[in-house]
């Protein structure tokens, strides 16, 4: 008990007893006001129960005869112990809810430290991996600019002498050099656009410009397009026809481009002699486009990997077929952008057939009088 | 009346992209072809040069492809003449960004030097239509 505390206590002791011994209203009110002032100090309301107690029992021992005063004095005593013991009990209680309340607290306390401390972990490393990703982009545009400059003189040089601009009469060895120079020199060009593409769309910076497309004309335009690479390889394309209009929301270009990715892969696997088929069809809001070949099929080690970067069967593949190895990497990526989702079903000897669904384009037409 | 496209003044600092070119414009597309290695060649040349067509190299040292389109602008022989860029720069806002500057289009390199003088009349086409 601090020592203000118990100074007025005492003099609350000493005016409880002056009241009792007959000091009146004015003993009454100080005992009053000190009380409040020890209570208001801090004395405990137990202690204050104890100090009226005490106050009493001498207050009773002073008035009763000497015979009879320890006797009565034990009973007071144990029948303000009795009194009290609820009181001591809650009080107890009251002491160990506080200390429970607080060890939640600092448990409580801990736990949110935890969770700044993480959060505050998991901003840094979020911050490094986009300051990784940018620093990885910078460095990709760069180097594949660099890399354009030299190969624009290689692979022009190389295309004017292949195309008998400057020197004809070159013996079939020099020709034939020249050829694999030229070709390799087109290779390394188009592993740098599917560089720089892939860059493009992982950085968020590949344009879109997405407009109402009919499938009919925009696949009929790709087998086109990749028809004189095909006829190269001795391979048809062939696009069966669907009854109904078809429309989807694309990029021309974009879609242009997963078509030549799918088409040349397709004219590429297939044996010479052999027709690639392109269709598409509608079901459940999506239309889906699908590109079969009559080639060996995909093995089951390969599947998996299938669409990951660099990831042609084996090496020889690059060198045979000469893909860059990035085209269903950046197949994929574009379809997804697109909104849809791409796979394929491949049957050793067979063949295999890939397929692209886009969500369908309804163009709905509200006109006055609510027709639609 | 409507000029025809036979004089290139190609703009171009690296030598060996400066042969090919030139002689895939010439061989290909049968254009009279001079070259300019830097900016200030390009000013000098312009106007005893008269050319109906400016390709134009996008990254040069000193003066660059969009500020030495600004500074032939100013030269009356050249200043309606249309440009076209040549670059290894083909980010769409960057393609985008030329055509602002009041190009004709753009070439991306490497080019195929097959093709290169009939895509350049493609885009002198498409600006005549």
């Amino acid at each position: 008990m601090k020592a203000a505390v118990k100074g007025l206590a005492f003099e609350y002791s000493a005016a409880l007893l002056e009241y009792l011994g007959g000091g009146g209203e004015a003993a009454l009110l100080r005992a009053y006001q000190l009380g409040r002032a020890a209570l208001a100090e801090g004395l405990g309301v137990l202690e204050l129960a104890a100090l009226h107690q005490e106050t009493l029992v001498t207050v009773l021992l002073r008035m009763l005869a000497p015979d009879e005063s320890g006797r009565i004095a034990e009973r007071a005593s144990e029948f303000f112990a009795e009194s009290l013991a609820p009181f001591e009990m809650t009080h107890r209680g009251f002491q160990e809810a506080n200390a429970i309340l607080r060890n939640i607290n600092r448990e409580l306390e801990q736990r949110v430290q935890r969770i700044l401390t993480d959060y505050e972990t998991a901003r840094t490393q979020l911050a490094e991996q986009r300051r990784i990703e940018r620093l990885k982009n910078d460095f990709i545009s760069i180097v594949s600019h660099e890399l354009r400059t030299p190969l624009t003189s290689i692979h022009g040089a190389l295309g004017l002498v292949n195309a008998g601009v400057l020197a004809r009469g070159l013996s079939p060895q020099v020709s034939q050099l020249l050829d694999v120079a030229y070709r390799n020199s087109q290779r390394l060009v188009r592993l740098v656009d599917d560089i720089l593409d892939l860059q493009k769309i992982e950085s968020g910076a590949m344009a879109f410009h997405l407009h109402p497309l009919e499938m009919r004309p925009l696949l009929a335009q790709a087998i086109e397009a990749n028809h004189a690479y095909a006829n190269g390889l001795g391979v048809r394309l062939e696009l069966l026809e669907a009854p109904t209009e078809t429309r989807v929301y694309a990029d021309p270009d974009r879609l242009m481009q997963v078509m030549t990715n799918l088409l040349s892969n397709a004219a590429k696997f297939s044996p010479p002699g052999e027709t690639v088929s392109v269709q598409w069809s509608r079901r459940a809001g999506m239309v889906r486009v699908s590109v079969t070949d009559r080639g060996p099929g995909i093995s089951e080690e390969f599947k998996e990997r299938i669409f990951q970067r660099f990831a042609q069967a084996d090496a020889s593949s690059t060198r045979e077929k000469g893909g860059t190895g990035l085209g269903l990497s950046i197949t994929k990526a574009i379809v997804e952008r697109l909104g849809g989702t791409i796979g394929f079903e491949a049957r050793p000897d067979v063949g295999t057939t890939f397929y692209f669904e886009l969500p369908e384009w309804r163009e709905k037409v509200q006109r006055r009088g609510g027709r639609t | 009346m409507e000029r025809t496209l036979e004089r290139i003044l190609l703009v171009e600092d690296d030598p060996d992209i400066q042969i090919v070119a030139s002689l895939a414009l010439s061989q290909f597309g049968g254009f009279t072809v001079q070259v300019s290695g830097s900016a200030g060649e390009a000013l000098r040349a312009a106007p005893a040069f008269a050319p109906d067509l400016i390709l134009l190299d996008v990254m040069m040292p000193g003066m660059d492809g969009p500020s030495t389109l600004q500074a032939l602008r100013e030269i009356p022989a050249v200043t309606a003449t249309p440009v076209i860029f040549m670059t290894a720069k083909i980010l769409p806002q960057e393609v985008a960004q030329y055509r602002e500057l009041g190009s004709l289009g753009v070439i991306a390199k490497p080019f195929d030097p097959t093709t290169l003088a009939e895509r350049v009349r493609e885009l002198w086409r498409e600006h005549h239509d």
